[in-house]
């Protein structure tokens, strides 16, 4: 079941390319605007300076460094972790170290996934009813679920922040230093550390999970309750743990073996020229590769679910239309 | 050596040396067969309770007066009260930095005097707390007895004292973590006897020590199975009947006795050999979960003892201890004499090289601190400044693989950026620090006085630019000589600043006064900047035909003007290099004075840059950056270039948070 419902998904995310296409388009546009504010920095700070040349071929650190020392708001995450693997290493610790991003970012991030609340009606949708939905149908169901995935997701905002402004500090900071008082030994500190990251990830994969059949349920059964629907979801959840869990694990698998893979090709600093677009390129590809594999995780999840239910590819919400235009009634009308 | 004898020298020094100042002590030269003066001699009986987590001991100073004047009381460091609780002036002024958390309860140590005497004379109840720093009443790390009697110059008192001793949890490089102990600044301690009376500061937040040379003989009992590592050799080891251990060490000509003892450690040993320096044993306490980094910790300690050696004077001494200190011990990265710590971490990739450069940078205070004796209170520049820049050579000389690491997941997971490696002039030097912090403190101001939380990047950071500036300057094989002749002539003493500048005035043969004034006297930054580069064709002289043939220019067709900034207040002479289209150069020496200087040229080609300093002589300069305009600019290039990259991270992170939704 486990592996069926994860091809299948992996089915359902192939046959709607677009969707992909779409999230992938939406996180370059998300980031872009900052990085043309960020290119317009560096380039003030290079000036008509022959910094800029070494720049421009490999890494001037020496600059760098200077620009570091002077920047302030979005210069200040100009740091070399942004280099390679190392950007990747960078946003999962600071996840699992609780760093708050700085603000001109934090609200990048908002709407980013504000943008993905919305979409998220509408990729179920169309993963759950596996044909092609088309723009107006896919947006409706945008429109359709929106509202009551903004209302989930107020909930889940708070649960998130519960558990990174309380339970991560109680974990990593309090329990952490209790346990490590009388420890002489690196290694010993380090395994009680990622035992506690463990802790930590594992109660925001909970409740990830139950947020993710929620959204689920929301969708595929027509509810309006989010409450209901998180509630329906901790049910499922309750049924069928091996399967849901089982899933999960499975897509966790795959991300790990997408970042294994990237942190084995992700290119260095490169110069300026072709290298520079063609480290680009890779990125990119690696980051639609992450893309997909979230899409893959609702996907499969759907398929999970659906396949769960007595009949598969059950959808209750009938296939939204887009109303003809006033002038088109008239026509068929004939008056 | 007898009093008229070492006055006699210091004559002849001050014929040999016009700028040769008085010394802080006047019979401070070696004692006959010995190295040192060795008028502070410890005989030290200490037993660890490894359950009560105390020291017992008692010891007898022989101590000689080597001021030239009597002495009428002792002073005594008890370093480890300012430890004893919020109210001392180490953790006064630990509070001032920012994230201070209040140590638990059990984390506190200190120190007491139990008895002291001199000959038949009890001195215990005569015990008095000074604090000659700030007067804080509360701090208890400077006591002092009266003597009976007072001791003229050059005369010699035993002194015996018991004390017991109360161990912290870590801190500053002292204490215990589980079942590692690092013990340092541990017995009573003297202080030092200078001509103008005692030198004896208060314990501080963010300064080390100062100290006589002398023999320490130390007995130390330890539980039966702790290995035990210390300044000196090791003599004799005994077991005892009540499961303890006890271990002989013997150091001479050393000012300060530091000693580690954990059951965790592993001994190992390496010889240093040379062509023309001495053999050196060096032995090496590693821990069990940094097996394997044995070679790491040997090759840097023989590289230091190979450049230090070689470039100032061999090590005079023919052991040395490596310490591998534990997790949280706080101890890591401190010298001690022929005894250091190093730092390393579990998972150290080769790349980064952690644990080479502190382990290079504490082997090398064995010259500057353990031999050159200087005041660490007052000038800790002249031992942690003077070996920041040694040990950024000695990385550079060695060819110590230095790629950029950083550290994730709580500093657990480390990732090498091999883009970016580690470069003497700029990094090791720790220009970084120093540009964010240039105007913290003048240097001259007593090291204890700087504002604790950035006193290391004057100290350190600013005094190891203006010595590689120096030696850029000079050229190596000149500033080598400037090393190693104060080196040579302030061995086994305590040199002042001064004592410094005269010999780099000496040896080069110039009078650096005015740079001194600059980096060691004001706390101004050098900033030099181009303001303006411009190189255009020159206007066509009314009625005359505009070239047409830019092939084929007319002689002098271009003006090119350049204006060149002073933006900060401290002042160096820079060269100002002008580059034209055809390759040629025109140089100008600026004074620096000005505010600005203009430039013009009138030549046949086209200018396509122009560099301040652009040997870069003047490692100070905080903004190196300005000091450059070109024509061709690739800030483009490198901005597009650059923004991508972060694109591709914010990216990253975007999609991270996602899994949020």
């Amino acid at each position: 079941m486990i592996l069926a419902a994860w091809l299948d998904g992996l089915g359902r995310v192939r046959r709607a390319p677009t969707l992909a296409a779409g999230v992938f388009v939406l996180t370059l546009a998300a980031a872009l605007p900052l990085a043309i504010v960020m290119r317009g920095t560096l380039a003030a700070h290079l000036g008509n300076s022959l910094a800029a040349n070494t720049a421009a071929d490999a890494v001037n650190y020496d600059w760098w460094q200077e620009f570091a020392s002077q920047a302030s708001g979005l210069g200040t995450t100009f740091t070399p972790a942004i280099i390679g693997f190392a950007a990747t290493l960078d946003s999962v610790s600071g996840v699992f170290d609780a760093r708050g991003p700085i603000a001109p970012i934090a609200a990048a991030i908002a709407s980013y996934l504000l943008v993905w609340v919305f979409l998220s009606g509408g990729i179920l949708d169309r993963y759950a009813r596996q044909r092609r939905t088309y723009a107006h149908g896919f947006f409706a169901a945008c429109g359709v679920f929106f509202w009551r995935f903004l209302r989930l997701g107020l909930i889940a905002g708070a649960v998130y922040w519960m558990l990174f402004a309380y339970v991560h500090r109680w974990l990593l900071d309090d329990a952490y230093e209790r346990l490590i008082v009388d420890v002489s030994e690196e290694r010993v500190a380090l395994l009680w550390r990622f035992g506690l990251y463990a802790v930590f990830g594992t109660s925001l994969m909970l409740v990830n999970i139950a947020i993710d059949y929620a959204k689920v349920r929301l969708v595929v059964e027509d509810r309006r309750s989010a409450i209901g629907a998180l509630s329906a979801a901790l049910g499922f959840l309750g049924r069928h743990p091996g399967r849901a869990f089982g899933l999960y694990a499975l897509n966790g698998l795959a991300f790990l073996v997408v970042v294994a893979v990237w942190s084995l090709v992700a290119p260095g600093a490169g110069d300026a020229g072709l290298s520079m677009w063609a480290g680009l390129a890779v990125t990119q590809l690696y980051l639609l590769a992450r893309l997909v594999l979230k899409l893959q995780f609702i996907a499969s999840q759907t398929a999970l679910f659906q396949r769960s239910l007595a009949h598969a590819g059950y959808t209750a919400a009938p296939l939204p239309l887009w109303p003809d235009s006033p002038a088109a009634e008239t026509i068929v009308g004939g008056v | 050596m007898r009093p008229a004898c070492a006055v006699s020298v210091l004559v002849l020094l001050c014929l040999l040396d016009g700028e040769a100042r008085e010394p802080v002590q006047t019979f401070d030269q070696p004692e006959a067969g010995a190295l040192s003066p060795r008028n502070a001699n410890y005989f030290i009986d200490v037993r660890l309770d490894h359950a009560a987590r105390t020291l017992t001991g008692r010891e007898t100073i022989r101590w000689r007066n080597i001021s030239a004047n009597p002495a009428t009381e002792l002073q005594f460091h008890l370093y480890w009260n300012g430890w004893r609780d919020l109210e001392s002036t180490f953790m006064r002024e630990r509070r001032l930095a920012a994230g201070f958390t209040v140590p638990r309860e059990d984390a506190w140590g200190s120190v007491e005097v139990k008895k002291i005497t001199i000959g038949p004379a009890d001195l215990t109840t005569q015990q008095r707390f000074l604090a000659p720093d700030d007067g804080n009443t509360a701090d208890r790390t400077v006591m002092a007895v009266p003597l009976p009697a007072p001791v003229g110059p050059n005369e010699t008192i035993e002194v015996n004292v018991e004390w017991t001793a109360k161990l912290p949890r870590p801190f500053a490089r002292t204490g215990y973590v589980g079942d590692y102990y690092f013990i340092a600044q541990w017995f009573p301690k003297l202080g030092v006897l200078e001509n103008t009376g005692w030198n004896t500061h208060q314990f501080h937040a963010s300064t080390e020590f100062y100290s006589d040379y002398g023999m320490y003989d130390v007995r130390m009992t330890v539980p039966a199975g702790f290995v035990v590592g210390a300044s000196g050799r090791e003599m004799e080891r005994t077991a005892n009947r009540d499961g303890t251990e006890t271990y002989r060490y013997v150091g001479e000509d050393i000012h300060d006795f530091a000693w580690t003892a954990s059951p965790d450690y592993i001994a190992s040993e390496r010889m240093f050999e040379h062509p023309t320096l001495p053999p050196v044993r060096m032995r090496l306490l590693l821990l069990r979960e940094h097996a394997g980094q044995e070679s790491r910790h040997f090759d840097a300690t023989a590289a230091a003892l190979r450049y230090y050696g070689e470039w100032y004077g061999p090590y005079p001494y023919n052991h040395i201890t490596i310490v591998d200190p534990a997790f949280q011990s706080r101890a890591d990265g401190m010298e001690y004499p022929t005894f250091f710590t190093a730092r390393t971490r579990w998972l150290a990739p080769g790349r980064v090289a952690e644990p080479e450069r502190v382990t290079i940078h504490e082997a090398g205070h064995q010259w500057w601190y353990g031999v050159v004796g200087s005041n660490e209170f007052e000038h800790a520049w002249l031992d942690e400044g003077l070996n920041t820049y040694s040990e950024a050579r000695t990385m550079e000389a060695a060819a110590v693989s230095n790629d950029l690491g950083l550290r994730f997941f709580g500093g657990a997971v480390p990732w090498v950026i091999d883009d970016i490696q580690m470069v003497r002039a700029t990094d090791l030097n720790r220009l970084t620090g120093y540009r964010e912090n240039a105007e913290t403190d003048i240097q001259s101001t007593p090291t204890y006085r700087y504002w604790p939380s950035t006193a290391t990047f004057i100290t350190y950071n600013k005094t190891a630019l203006w010595l590689h500036t120096l030696e850029r300057r000079f050229g190596w094989p000149l500033f080598q000589k400037v090393m190693s002749t104060y080196f040579e002539r302030w061995r086994f003493r305590h040199p002042q600043p001064d004592d410094f500048f005269a010999v780099v005035n000496e040896v080069t043969g110039q009078d650096m006064t005015w740079f001194f004034d600059e980096v060691y006297r004001g706390s101004n930054v050098f900033d030099y900047g181009v303001q303006e580069f411009t190189s255009r064709l020159k206007p066509a002289p009314t009625n005359s035909p505009a070239p047409t043939n830019a092939a084929a220019p007319t002689k002098d067709q271009y003006q090119t003007v350049v204006v060149v900034r002073r933006f900060g207040e401290a002042l160096f002479p820079v060269n100002v290099v002008t580059t034209f289209r055809n390759g040629e150069q025109v140089i100008e020496l600026w004074d620096g004075r000005d505010r600005r200087a203009v430039y013009s040229y009138d030549r046949p080609s086209q200018a396509v840059s122009v560099e301040i300093d652009p040997g870069r002589l003047l490692l100070l300069d905080v903004n190196y950056t300005n000091n450059s305009a070109t024509l061709d600019s690739r800030a483009g290039d490198a901005s597009l270039k650059w923004s991508l990259k972060w694109l591709t991270w914010l990216q990253d992170v975007m999609l991270t948070c996602a899994f949020f939704v």
